[in-house]
């Protein structure tokens, strides 16, 4: 049991901390590569100092991911040897996809983007053209050993029910669930990139440091987040529908749904208390919201917590909350995205203080709902590790407790320092970013 | 795909492609590991960390990739040697990873900051990260070689301590020599003046050094190692193997003597991957052999994936594996000119 507590939470740990640094590189590869080719395209001054400000940002960003993703692959083995063998024949090649086609487009494109100098700009706009392409056809093929375990399809279990074969590959890339996840992944990203320039942005706003280069990026970062928060609570309202049907649990773990019924409402103020089964407080419900959420009928039956398998329950409280979170936050930035366009376009956001510093605080908040989101999906597929084949519990490796607090231990250290210094680092290229040159 | 080929086949033939993409591997990562080693200790200023730096920037990240395919290869293609391999041996590939991370992020964080102290921490991060990696992987692979403690069962009886045994230390020293002698010579190719001639005379001590390791490690493995003559002995050919070993380290003695830097650099690769595949060669049909009895170890057919996901996989590295050299092998053309003494980090 302890065991299976810390092989969970070192999980948990390295993957929370790995994808801190994922997001911003899928958003700003893309960028860069866009502002590396309009310079080499206009020669316009502007767009190389955005491209070599944005690119070093870039670059110690995508430093941490990198080493951080490495861990990710050991674990499948040190930690979760069992599922390891248990899945090795489905997750496997999607995993060894990824590295084919996309770390080595990342890696190798990387470090060619970083040494290859302004007289040869139509290459090294190509390279980051070939990092993004890497990054985004890596988070594909991540989604698609990910949705076997949300949604597993094209598979048969082995003579002996040991393990799982794979019986169609097609069918792991075709799952509907990896697209559902991969658009909200991927705008997700879009928005946190877009998020942490304008934060950026607004930093030297306040500095009374607008010039072009931060009012251009300015301009791009408040568009694609408008975009991308409107986006998103549209098609994942799509999503949540899709993933209610595949697990019902999750689904109504997300807003503590307890009893089978139809036009359900939702609660505004709402304190679920999974220890009772119900929820201990709810007000201000409104008629049959969360049926309409969760079914797309208002009138929609969905079935409650209650009704379900008991001992195929997610812990309730933690996925409700993480889901509240998230949507709350989704809702923040759609207005902060409205209200920094309307600034932008009545000329008013220069001398806007309280709203610059507002976006200052909020560059923490697209990391904080994205974290949320994966709690609710990766927590929410609980007591299952491949849901409705094999539980967490029997996916861990028979190694020495002693062995993996250990590792937790060293890993916890080493990444303490590796963020701390990430971010010190990010913030003095940003403050000494004034007079971009 | 791959229909006419029956399962084992498609096994054998994956085996042999997990022998390759490990030495493939093993060499890409030689000479920035073996610039890491050296890093503390022959570059004098700040210059030639640049200089350091510099010569392996460019190619280290796309190089490392192998090390994730030679994983992500095992884990699709033999998912329980994937499982078993990382499980037994959980905190030698901890130490691994904490390598791993350590080198990575100095490499690219070495000159961010001015202040002197960071710098010389993370010069000294890829001294330590770089010794790790090669250590720890000389070290596993020589037990691999010599077999593990697999008792009936599948269970695991070996201890951390006992992993370091005289013949897996020789292993462990031999690929830290391997990698230095890598890195010597790649810095005296890639790099201009004093950093250049210091490494190249570095380089004329430790190719020896790597012949008189090598030779004493293949003596060892022959000699010494139970069951290592097994497949030598059914198939005289693979004696090729040792052979071409001792022949290129001879050669990268010769040409490091006649200043002859590029070649040499070449001739220790090979000498470097053909060591490690004699080593592989001597434990099929086993990827995990047993060092307590033969029959306790994992075997290639039992560890095998599906005739399916095999041929998937051999489908995509057939395709895939030629595209990622060619355009890796541009890359280094794109970086070929020497790198002159600058203070420019470009980091």
């Amino acid at each position: 049991m302890e065991l299976l507590l810390l092989s969970r939470l070192q999980f948990a740990i390295t993957a929370a901390f790995h994808f801190l640094f994922v997001p911003l590189t899928l958003g700003l590869a893309l960028l860069v590569a866009c502002m590396e080719t309009v310079y080499y395209k206009n020669k316009d001054e502007t767009w190389r100092k955005m491209a070599d400000f944005w690119g070093k940002i870039f670059k110690i960003n995508f430093a941490v991911g990198l080493v951080s993703g490495l861990t990710l692959t050991f674990q499948l083995g040190t930690n979760w040897g069992a599922y390891a063998e248990f899945m090795g024949d489905v997750f496997g090649p999607p995993l060894a996809v990824e590295a084919l086609l996309a770390f080595f487009l990342e890696g190798t494109f990387f470090g060619a983007w970083i040494f290859l100098d302004r007289n040869r700009q139509k290459l090294k706009a190509f390279s980051m053209w070939m990092v993004a392409l890497g990054t985004n056809i890596s988070s594909l093929w991540i989604i698609i050993a990910n949705g076997f375990m949300q949604h597993p399809v094209g598979y048969k279990m082995a003579a002996d029910g040991s393990k799982v074969v794979m019986t169609d590959f097609f069918a792991l890339i075709t799952n509907n669930y990896v697209w559902y996840m991969l658009v909200h992944t991927l705008l997700s990203a879009y928005l946190l990139t877009a998020f942490v320039i304008m934060g950026i942005c607004a930093y030297h706003f306040l500095k009374s440091n607008n010039n072009e280069v931060f009012r251009k990026s300015f301009r791009i970062a408040v568009t694609i987040a408008l975009a991308t928060s409107v986006l998103l609570p549209v098609l994942g309202h799509g999503y949540a529908q899709y993933v209610t049907e595949l697990q019902p649990a999750k689904g109504a773990a997300m807003d503590a749904i307890w009893e089978t019924g139809s036009s359900v409402p939702m609660y505004l103020i709402q304190l679920p208390d999974s220890s009772i089964g119900s929820n201990s407080v709810q007000l201000l419900g409104i008629p049959g919201l969360a049926s309409f959420l969760y079914t797309g009928n208002i009138s929609g039956t969905i079935t409650g917590l209650n009704q379900l398998p008991q001992n195929e329950l997610p812990p309730v409280e933690k996925i409700f909350w993480s889901f509240r979170l998230m949507t709350i936050l989704g809702s923040l930035f759609i207005l902060e995205a409205l209200v920094g366009l309307y600034l932008q376009k009545s000329g008013k956001l220069y001398t806007s203080d309280k709203y610059l510093k507002l976006l200052m605080w909020s560059i923490p908040l697209p990391y904080i709902a994205i974290t949320a989101g994966w709690i609710v999906a990766e927590v929410g597929r609980q007591p299952w590790m491949v849901y409705g084949l094999l539980r967490t519990a029997n996916g861990i490796s028979s190694v020495p407790t002693s062995d993996v607090l250990l590792s937790i231990v060293l890993i916890s250290a080493l990444y303490m320092i590796l963020i701390v210094f990430e971010i010190y680092l990010i913030k003095k290229t940003v403050v000494n970013a004034t007079g971009v040159e | 795909m791959f229909d006419l080929l029956t399962h084992d086949m498609l096994a054998v033939i994956w085996f042999l492609l997990w022998c390759v993409i490990w030495g493939v591997y093993f060499i890409v990562d030689s000479f920035s590991l073996g610039a890491g080693l050296l890093i503390p200790f022959i570059a004098t200023d700040r210059v030639q960390r640049i200089q350091i730096q510099r010569s392996v920037g460019p190619f280290w990240g796309g190089n490392e990739v192998w090390l994730i395919l030679a994983a992500g290869g095992t884990f699709a293609a033999f998912p329980l040697v994937f499982s078993k391999m990382f499980t037994f041996l959980y905190l030698p590939m901890m130490l691994l990873l904490i390598g791993l991370i350590a080198r990575g992020i100095s490499v690219e964080y070495l000159h961010k900051d001015e202040n002197p102290h960071i710098q010389k921490a993370f010069t000294w991060g890829w001294f330590a990260g770089s010794l790790l990696i090669s250590l720890v992987l000389g070290v596993a692979f020589a037990n691999f070689f010599k077999g593990l403690e697999i008792t009936s069962g599948g269970v695991y009886n070996g201890t951390l301590l006992g992993l370091f045994n005289l013949y897996a230390l020789i292993g462990g020293v031999l690929f830290v020599f391997m990698s230095v002698t890598s890195g010597a010579l790649w810095i005296n190719v890639k790099t201009e003046g004093a950093i250049a001639a210091k490494a190249g005379d570095l380089a004329k001590k430790s190719t020896l050094i790597v012949l008189v390791l090598s030779l004493i490690f293949l003596v060892y493995s022959f000699v010494g190692i139970e069951g290592f003559m097994t497949n030598y002995s059914a198939t005289p050919a693979l004696y090729l193997l040792p052979i071409l070993a001792i022949m290129a380290s001879v050669l990268a003695v010769f040409f490091v003597k006649k200043d002859k830097g590029f070649p040499a650099f070449c001739s220790n690769l090979l000498a470097f991957f053909f060591v490690v595949q004699t080593g592989l060669a001597s434990i099929y049909p086993y990827m995990l052999k047993s060092s307590v009895s033969l029959e306790y170890g994992i075997d290639i057919f039992e560890a095998a994936s599906s005739h399916m996901t095999l041929s998937i996989m051999l489908g995509g590295a057939l395709v895939f594996v030629p595209i990622v050299i060619i355009y890796q092998l541009l890359v280094y053309t794109l970086f070929k000119e020497k790198i002159k003494e600058t203070e420019q980090a470009d980091y």
